[in-house]
């Protein structure tokens, strides 16, 4: 399995109140997941401790097949960096530089960013950036940086890409566009991809949609299948 | 495209967290340049403030040591006390008890031994030159006008290797007082005070009234206004038959081969009786001790106009690290250890600080050259010193960038390993 989650609790505060109690799922290599449920339901929690940024109060969380919280700081770093991508709300371009620059911000820090600039040029063409790469993200629209963002997650190639509530500050016609990019990504090149989302329509895209009410995991439901590429 | 490719990310790439540092200082121009103007004038200032201390010290120094000797020898003030007299009228183990015990001094100052002196400075390797002088205090008459004041007797060749004496001399040679007795050399201060042209003749009064015509053949400015004043030069022949007594030696001048050596070589003269032996730093201890002040008041000055253009650096990148906080959690969301973001920002205060320093550095050479271009009187200093006198040692200047470097060194450390702690979860639930 891709990613093993075994009895994941999250808690916070004195006393601890729970937000995630005892979850547990497995998602296989490629899977297109979407983590919905109500606001404070613990989605964005949950996507938080499956990608690294968090540790659980007690449980496993497994990346192919490496417990995240065993793994030391600097291993853990070259882990983000090569196999993850993220995405948030908003999309966290660094000001200071151009599209094409934040693109390559995680070349940068692997020193392979003239090896990758063709790629992120590549990219952005994909996104219909062509000619904002060389804008300052001031100068770009939401919808625009957000598939900066976007790009930025993939310049990577990375295995999984997580994104907290892709959408939430995008109008709706960038929105469905930021989500066709998510399909064609995953099918494309066969990455799991897990989002968060609070809207039935967007959650309805994913191949599967895991439900949290309360902390806990009330539905899993598994859509038409992505056809989607073997990845390498 | 494809996915799943992993890159050996072993190999360090602090260049590149340059680069991201260098683009978010010229982002923010306008905090960068004001924060350079505070480095650069700190370091500026610390530049002018100490060229203007070292440069009066150094000027005072150099008058110390080359105006005067090394090493003086001078005769000691001899007490005339209840047991001087215990040997010259008693035997060996016999004392002489005073009804009314002697009081007084001895009639002259003199050093007893002057040739034993004479043989043991030239057998001394470390002795570059020597001379003996005798000062005498004398009444300087021109008609109606008197002044007191002191004729140094001197043998001029052995002066002058002594001394720097004849960068002094305005008019006339110190050769044509061992060539002509009755030739006088005044101080400059002097001549115009008594109202005297080179070639006017002036009378010398001795302390019992004996008077000796001179003929003024050149006067000497030594910089210091008390001594132009009252002092003049004569041959020490001349001198000592002012003095009514012929052989007469008040002070030994000796000159070094290495002035380093003054103290130690002073102590190990000085137990001789008839002579009190100082090195040129004892003879002017007060002043020397101004120094040390002067220091302090400066290192306090400078660490504080460090401290301030620090705090500047603090401030800021306390700031911008505020600011960019979800820039810091993105960073290290996507791979960028706490090192790297600490590096980030610690290389911003260290440019800030180079450059600031470089440019200070310019900065306070230029501030110097101007103020050494300033003229200024002092009643202290007169005649020769018209311009202000500024050190230029580089010492000051590698002080000064060093020091700028450090200060904003450590005060971008603080807020930078601040940064480099942040948790990107932390961050992003808006906890930091």
């Amino acid at each position: 399995m891709s990613i093993r989650l075994e009895n994941v609790v999250k808690s916070f505060g004195d006393p601890p109140i729970e937000i995630i109690k005892n979850v547990s799922f497995n998602l296989a290599d490629g899977e297109f997941v979407a983590l919905t449920g109500k606001s404070g339901s613990g989605k964005s929690t949950l996507l938080y401790m499956i990608s690294s940024l968090d540790n659980p109060s007690s449980g496993t969380v497994t990346l192919k097949d490496q417990n995240i919280a065993e793994m030391d700081q600097r291993a853990l770093h070259r882990f983000r960096n090569q196999n993850m991508g993220f995405i948030f709300q908003y999309h966290y371009l660094l000001p200071e530089f151009t599209a094409l620059e934040n693109v390559l911000m995680p070349a940068i820090k692997a020193g392979i960013a003239d090896a990758k600039r063709a790629e992120a040029t590549a990219l952005l063409k994909r996104f219909e950036l062509e000619n904002r790469m060389n804008n300052l993200p001031s100068q770009l629209s939401g919808g625009e940086s957000q598939r900066v963002a976007i790009a930025r997650a993939l310049i990577m190639n990375p295995q999984y890409i997580f994104a907290d509530e892709p959408t939430g500050s995008l109008d709706s016609a960038n929105a469905i566009n930021v989500m066709e990019i998510f399909k064609e990504v995953n099918r494309d090149t066969g990455c799991t991809i897990i989002y968060v989302t609070h809207d039935n329509d967007f959650a309805a895209m994913a191949q599967k949609q895991i439900l949290l009410v309360d902390g806990q995991i009330s539905a899993i439901t598994v859509n038409k299948p992505n056809k989607k590429k073997q990845r390498a | 495209m494809c996915c799943g490719t992993n890159n050996d990310n072993k190999r360090r790439v602090p260049g590149s967290m340059i680069f991201i540092a260098l683009r978010q200082l010229w982002a923010r121009k306008r905090q960068t340049l004001l924060t350079l103007i505070g480095v650069m004038l700190g370091a500026a200032a610390y530049i002018a403030i100490s060229g203007i201390l070292l440069g009066f010290r150094e000027y005072l120094l150099d008058q110390m040591v080359n105006n005067d000797s090394h090493v003086r020898i001078s005769a000691k003030a001899r007490l005339v006390e209840e047991t001087s007299f215990d040997h010259i009228f008693t035997g060996k183990n016999e004392s002489l008890f005073w009804i009314v015990p002697p009081s007084g001094r001895k009639d002259s100052q003199k050093i007893d031994n002057v040739q034993e002196w004479y043989q043991r400075l030239r057998e001394d390797a470390d002795v570059e030159a020597f001379a003996p002088q005798l000062n005498v205090t004398v009444l300087y008459r021109k008609g109606k006008v008197t002044q007191n004041g002191r004729v140094m007797g001197i043998v001029p060749a052995m002066q002058t290797r002594v001394a720097l004496l004849e960068k002094n001399i305005l008019k006339g040679t110190l050769r044509e007082l061992a060539e002509n007795g009755q030739k006088i050399m005044l101080g400059e201060g002097l001549r115009e005070n008594l109202g005297l042209r080179f070639g006017d003749s002036i009378t010398v009064v001795n302390s019992r009234g004996d008077r000796q015509q001179f003929k003024v053949s050149g006067s000497f400015s030594s910089g210091n206004k008390q001594v132009d004043e009252t002092l003049s030069y004569v041959s020490l022949n001349t001198a000592q038959s002012i003095a009514g007594s012929p052989g007469q030696v008040t002070d030994i001048a000796v000159r070094l081969r290495d002035v380093r050596k003054s103290m130690a070589k002073a102590a190990s003269w000085s137990n001789d009786e008839s002579a009190k032996v100082q090195s040129w730093e004892q003879i002017n201890s007060s002043m020397l001790d101004v120094f040390q002040v002067q220091d302090m008041t400066r290192y306090m000055m400078s660490a504080i106009i460090l401290i301030v253009a620090g705090f500047g650096i603090y401030n800021i990148l306390s700031i911008v690290i505020s600011q960019k906080k979800r820039e810091i959690a993105i960073l290290r969301s996507i791979g960028y250890e706490s090192t790297d973001i600490l590096t980030i920002f610690m290389t911003q205060g260290m440019l800030l600080g180079f450059a600031g320093g470089l440019l200070g550095v310019l900065l306070g050479y230029f501030i110097s050259w101007r103020l050494s271009l300033v003229t200024f009187s002092s009643p202290m200093i007169k005649a020769k010193t018209t311009t202000m006198m500024i050190s230029f040692n580089y010492i000051i200047y590698v002080y000064g960038f060093i020091m700028a470097l450090i200060s904003t060194t450590v005060a971008s450390f603080l807020p930078a390993l601040k940064a480099g702690k942040m948790s990107p979860i932390d961050i992003i639930r808006g906890q930091e």
